[in-house]
């Protein structure tokens, strides 16, 4: 295809009051701006077809005069009128009507571009995908290693079994669950993690190295554990992305992936009186204890959560209402203001009591492969009239075998390709299925988000 | 303006940025699907069946591709669209018109 179009549209394009048109339509029908209501307001008003009066399919703008038609009215319209030149308004592609086809033109190309890049929101429609153009390395990498590797549901590929190397089961169990988050892997499989530490000494290296070591072949801890990794990341993050991101958030992955925004509303139960404040949340540990209210245990996933998210009197101390200026009884209530890519539940099962050895519980609590987390949502004023996704699905359960905190063995079922599951028994690895993970008892239960959206 | 009951659907998908929505995860699930790339050889295919006596136009191209593109749809795309615009639908009264004008 030749860069200029068509000997019709090199003429229309002399007059340059054609070309200041064409750029206008383009900016207002295509483009829309959403910004600025009074361009949307004149897009949604004026895009029917003038001959049939319907909104479409594939509207087209006549380039020559006021005239906007669907694909059979246009071609019509252009006929009769004997005008050339039309324009779709779903992706702004140039039709001439003397040689009967749409052209490329490498003028108008730029033009439409200079309108893209100016329209508020990322829209895919508008931008083709870059094309990946290898490196020397990569080409070289490409032409020299040509093995390829056939992924079955029979294979093993990515599960490996880690040795017990004196009471670390419950290390063991953490590793394979990380191993087996699917955005984590898929950050570190594809070396995003750029290092600036002296070699040897990031932990975050180190985890991508077992990542790609892993294919090539407790609560506290997980938390620990991702607490030291996302120190590690914001540390070696070059300085200045930190100080352009520090007044929003830590753009670290481990942010990206497992932190998520608690609200907790402080109610005045005087004055009604609300005060809210957001805190980050990495996991999400839930009572297992029988209700104080009504003695009922809980014996789901949605029913710790609904306790979890239930309004709770402050009965031992009275609360300063920043509003009515008084010390009152309050209610406090948490909700999910935004929710992490990958949720993680602790259940806690082992109670420390004073002057007592501690005890586990082992209530039976189910919980689902599919977990929908619409309900433990924050109302917001402004709501939105299309609900969000909040589906969650299960890729990983830690479980505890025994009776105390102080004895006992860790083991971890992980999802791998979609819906094939597998038990970690620290070197041991042997297929399961979905009954045995959801009959197991759990201790610790990692979700991943199912729809990821572009943000 | 038109105002038969089509109308009244896709007014209100262009003023919520419904449409928006729902074409950008269209567009989404058909690349995710390898759905585009199957009608890119499609296309190509049929130029090349057609010889150099006659390249075809876009608007003959159109014609003769769209029912066997129509048809390689995935039906999980068409699900998960469906639900999508369900959802749209069943909120066709609640969001007023004032707001973005």
């Amino acid at each position: 295809m030749s860069a200029k179009g068509c000997h019709h549209l090199q003429g229309f394009k002399k007059d340059h009051k054609n070309l200041e048109s064409l750029k206008w339509i383009h900016a207002v029908f295509v483009v829309a701006n959403t910004h600025s209501s009074a361009t949307l307001k004149t897009k949604i008003c004026n895009s029917y077809c003038r001959t049939c009066k319907k909104r479409g399919p594939f509207l087209h703008a006549c380039l020559e005069c006021v005239f906007l038609g669907c694909h059979k009215h246009i071609r019509e319209h252009m006929k009769n009128q004997k005008h050339t030149i039309s324009m779709d308004l779903t992706y702004g592609q140039i039709h001439c009507n003397s040689c009967y086809d749409y052209v490329y033109d490498a003028e108008i190309d730029e033009i439409t571009m200079d309108n893209k890049m100016k329209c508020g929101k990322f829209k895919k429609r508008l931008f083709e995908w870059t094309s990946w153009d290898a490196t020397e390395e990569e080409r070289d990498l490409l032409t020299h290693r040509t093995k390829k590797i056939c992924i079955t549901p029979e294979s093993t590929i990515g599960l490996r079994g880690l040795w017990n190397l004196g009471n670390t089961c419950f290390m063991n169990c953490i590793i394979q669950a990380l191993m087996h988050t699917p955005l984590l892997r898929d950050y570190f499989l594809t070396k995003k993690h750029k290092c600036n530490e002296i070699p040897g000494t990031c932990l975050a290296c180190t985890v991508s190295k077992l990542f790609q070591g892993t294919i090539s072949a407790s609560t506290a801890t997980a938390t620990a554990a991702l607490d030291v990794l996302h120190r590690h990341c914001y540390d070696t993050m070059p300085k200045n992305a930190i100080a352009a991101e520090k007044k929003d958030k830590c753009p670290c992955i481990i942010d990206q992936i497992f932190t998520g925004c608690l609200q907790s509303d402080v109610v005045c139960q005087k004055c009604k009186g609300v005060s809210t404040t957001f805190d980050p949340i990495l996991d999400f540990s839930l009572d297992l204890g029988p209700v104080p209210l009504d003695g009922r245990q809980p014996c789901s996933l949605h029913d710790c959560l609904e306790r979890f998210t239930r309004a709770e009197d402050l009965e031992d101390e009275k609360i300063l209402c920043s509003n009515c200026g008084s010390h009152q009884v309050s209610t406090k209530q948490f909700t999910m203001k935004t929710l992490p890519i990958v949720v993680s539940f602790h259940l806690k099962r082992f109670q420390h009591l004073k002057n007592e050895i501690e005890k586990k519980i082992s209530t039976l609590i189910t919980f689902p492969e599919m977990l929908d987390m619409t309900p433990f949502m924050s109302r917001t004023k402004h709501e939105c009239p299309i609900p969000s996704d909040n589906r969650y699905s299960l890729f990983a359960v830690i479980n505890h075998i025994g009776n105390s905190m102080s004895a006992g063995h860790y083991i971890a079922f992980v999802r791998q390709q979609h819906n094939s599951w597998y038990k970690c028994d620290d070197h041991v690895i042997t297929r399961a299925n979905l009954k045995e993970v959801l009959d197991s008892e759990g201790y610790l239960l990692f979700y991943h988000k199912h729809v990821l959206r572009y943000e | 303006m038109p105002n038969d009951y089509d109308s009244k659907v896709s007014l209100h998908l262009d003023i919520n940025h419904g449409l928006d929505r729902v074409t950008e995860l269209v567009q989404t699930r058909l690349i995710e699907s390898g759905w585009r790339d199957q009608v890119k050889l499609a296309c190509r295919k049929a130029i090349l069946e057609n010889g150099d006596k006659h390249i075809p136009t876009v608007d003959e191209l159109i014609a003769q591709i769209t029912p066997k593109a129509r048809s390689m749809v995935p039906d999980a795309v068409k699900r998960e669209l469906l639900h999508e615009l369900e959802l749209i639908l069943t909120n066709i009264d609640k969001s007023g018109y004032s707001k973005s004008f």
